[in-house]
């Protein structure tokens, strides 16, 4: 059955497999920086980061057999990120059934599903480096698994099909993690009060 | 008839953009007519940008001969 190879150039995808040094060069030059500051945002140090992502290319140099072109390269390099994030970080990569942040959230809302109380309109005049430093504590409070969705959706702006293929979780799961990852970081920087008036 | 639960966790999941059409239409409508709804979604706007500056502000970007080393350690 011929297979379509819609998302890469199979004499590309060859000359991968080949290990011809132009084509891994020019993978190299395409995703090494987008990489490095995923690693950076995913909390990892700039020399933790720099020797991830050298290991990033490494295996997808490995695996490349395995590598059938159907994905995007991207998504295949930030899927092996992701991995090796985890194994660094030594995480547990199951994510608990019920996170207790998921009762926060509940209890926003009454048995109807309306407000209890309305959301505090975040302050417009705060500027970014104020929001930046608000918000970099706050985001050492996710698990290893939300930091790295938040980090592929919400940075990245990568589709929750994607994400969904990188991390090894459902769309929906995906959907989940980035619920709970925000809400942490709703409710975090509510406790620093942000978005009260001043 | 949405409910603000059901339109907030919309929001927050991120399954806007993939929900059928009548039901993009109807979180429209109740964000039309709910200020507190309203104020979730500028809320998670406010998340977002405040990421997205400290993404910013890390030290994100590599040395300048990061490639290089790269393609040397692909070489062994």
């Amino acid at each position: 059955m011929m297979r379509s190879v819609a998302r890469l150039d199979e004499t590309f995808l060859g000359r991968l497999r080949r290990r011809d040094p132009e084509a891994l060069r020019r993978v190299v030059d395409e995703h090494s920086r987008r990489l490095y500051r995923a690693a950076r945002g995913m909390g990892h140090s700039t020399s933790e980061a720099e020797d991830l992502v050298q290991d990033v290319f490494v295996t997808f140099i490995e695996s490349i057999e395995r590598f059938e072109g159907r994905s995007q390269v991207s998504t295949w390099l930030f899927g092996i990120l992701h991995y090796k994030s985890q194994e660094r970080r030594r995480a547990v990569v199951r994510e608990e059934l019920n996170d207790p942040v998921d009762q926060v959230f509940e209890s926003q809302f009454d048995a109807r599903g309306s407000w209890v109380q309305s959301p505090s309109a975040p302050d417009q005049h705060v500027s970014a480096r104020e929001a930046a430093e608000a918000i970099r504590d706050c985001v050492d409070g996710l698990s290893p698994l939300q930091r790295d969705v938040f980090q592929l959706r919400q940075i990245e702006e990568l589709s929750a099909a994607e994400v969904s293929k990188i991390v090894g979780q459902t769309i929906t799961h995906i959907g989940v993690l980035l619920h709970r990852a925000r809400t942490k970081l709703r409710t975090c920087l509510e406790g620093k009060g942000w978005g009260r008036s001043r | 008839m949405m409910t603000c639960k059901d339109v907030s966790t919309l929001i927050s999941t991120g399954g806007l953009s993939d929900a059928p059409r009548a039901r993009r239409l109807a979180v429209r409508l109740h964000l039309a007519m709910c200020r507190h709804c309203r104020a979730f979604r500028r809320q998670v706007e406010a998340v977002a940008r405040a990421a997205r500056a400290a993404a910013a502000a890390l030290e994100a970007e590599p040395p300048h001969d990061f490639e290089s080393k790269i393609a040397q350690r692909l070489r062994r």
